[in-house]
């Protein structure tokens, strides 16, 4: 899941969309309420609503040529307020904090399965994406469709986001996604070491959080992002 | 006479219904150099934009069936995010996705010779390159795959006089050796008159299409730049 999560996160930062994945995965928590309500697992509710989510920014960017940001923090930060309201109360702090300690070992599988997918599309598309990204008309002239690309991306990342939220919550998602990213910035000097550090970190703070957080008996989600934090100072000295 | 590499007809493109060009048409021959000039924001940049499909037009555009177009873009890589190499942003367009291409890599140190630089820069980080540098990037990049035809939007400032001169030089070697056919953007009347074989000159509209040196008259370059025009003849 860090892998897939820390992977997507190098393109997130790169993209200068930090702040979406944030806002992006509180998207979810409507979604989490109606399955509750209708009696589905959480989290295809999560899932149903992230992807159309990320297929909306994409349009609406498309159309408008707004920011990200502005787009989803304009549309989509309403439907906190709507998940708030939906999400049983028992439910709702899970959904916002995750609990890792909870989840049952068939969906474990799942998430790990589908996390090893969202990895590898994405090694697929990252150099499609890397080309729009830092040069979409030259993209274009060489032949690319870096709309396409992006759109793969943000319904990568929409998924990545669902299936985070068991784990570590939708409030944290976001930062588990951009933490390894920009301490790995921090320090990488190529596009390879950049993609690298950012999955190699993304693995170290999260077995690291858990591992501190069953030591202790912290809740899981807070306390990775806590390590991933103490990385992140740690890279600010290697900044040149 | 042999049919022009590209023909475009009355060619209009509006955003927000302002229009940016208005009736544009010129052709080009094979092996040309077209120069368009124009004071800032004539639409010259948007003119490619629409020659490579980027954009929606009204009018027609006509290439020759097998052109196949390299761009260099006027800037780029200022500040990336990213931390690309040198290298990384040719392996960027090549199509083999996972293995290294000894073959690739070959014709992109061949192009980054053509082009004057040393493939040792291949380890450097894009924004570290001085822009004279990054400018020979770039066009070892759009020619990288081997088009017939370069849109070149030249740089308004930044490359001092000896690299300037340079990379003309570069640009007119390359459409005798390989028998490119060229259009750039240009903002030095001296060039143009140099290196050009015609020229158009817009601003919104066409105000003149032809051989520089029947073109770029007093009265033209007045009706371009306005009164204050600073006009050089370079001979």
């Amino acid at each position: 899941m860090a892998l897939a999560a820390s992977f997507l996160g190098a393109f997130v930062v790169a993209k200068r969309m930090a702040l979406v994945g944030d806002v992006l995965s509180h998207v979810a928590l409507p979604g989490i309420g109606l399955a509750l309500v209708f009696g589905y697992d959480p989290i295809y509710g999560a899932a149903a609503f992230l992807l159309l989510a990320a297929f909306g920014t994409w349009f609406i960017e498309r159309k408008t040529e707004l920011p990200p940001e502005a787009i989803i923090g304009t549309f989509f930060t309403a439907t906190l307020a709507l998940g708030v309201i939906l999400v049983p109360n028992e439910e709702l702090f899970e959904s916002l904090f995750g609990n890792l300690f909870a989840i049952k070992p068939q969906d474990a599988a799942i998430i790990m399965a589908v996390s090893f997918i969202i990895f590898i599309l994405t090694i697929m598309l990252s150099r499609r994406l890397t080309i729009g990204i830092v040069a979409p008309d030259l993209a274009k002239s060489a032949g690319f469709k870096p709309d396409l690309s992006y759109l793969g991306f943000l319904l990568l990342f929409a998924l990545s986001v669902a299936l985070g939220i068991k784990l570590i919550g939708s409030v944290l998602m976001g930062a588990l996604t951009i933490l390894p990213a920009v301490s790995a910035r921090n320090f990488s000097w190529s596009l390879k070491s950049f993609l690298s550090f950012s999955v190699i970190l993304g693995l170290i703070m999260t077995g690291a959080g858990i591992f501190i957080s069953n030591y202790f008996n912290f809740p899981p989600g807070p306390t990775v992002i806590l390590t991933g934090i103490i990385f992140f100072v740690i890279s600010l000295l290697f900044k040149k | 006479m042999a049919e022009p590499i590209l023909k475009v007809k009355d060619v209009s493109v509006s955003f927000d219904n302002q229009e940016v060009l208005k009736d544009i048409s010129f052709s080009v021959n094979e092996g040309d150099v077209l120069a368009i000039v124009g004071p800032n924001g004539a639409g010259k940049s948007v003119l490619f934009r629409v020659l490579m499909d980027f954009i929606p037009y009204d009018g027609e555009i006509k290439w020759r069936n097998d052109v196949k177009i390299g761009y260099v873009p006027q800037k780029f890589f200022e500040k990336s995010e990213l931390p690309l190499t040198v290298r990384e942003f040719f392996v960027l367009k090549s199509k083999n996705l996972f293995f290294k291409d000894k073959k690739f890599s070959d014709s992109v140190s061949h192009e980054l010779k053509s082009v004057g630089l040393d493939p040792e820069i291949l380890d450097k980080q894009l924004a570290h390159l001085s822009k004279g540098q990054s400018q020979r990037a770039l066009i070892a990049w759009a020619i990288l795959g081997h088009p017939n035809v370069l849109l070149f939007d030249e740089p308004t400032a930044g490359i001092d006089l000896a690299g300037e001169d340079t990379i003309y030089n570069l640009l007119h070697k390359m459409k005798d050796e390989r028998g490119l056919t060229v259009l750039i953007i240009s903002h030095d009347l001296n060039v143009v008159y140099r290196y050009a074989d015609s020229v158009l000159c817009i601003n919104k509209e066409r105000i003149c299409f032809g051989p520089p040196k029947r073109e770029l008259t007093g009265e033209n370059i007045k009706q371009l730049y306005g009164e204050s025009a600073f006009y050089q003849h370079g001979h």
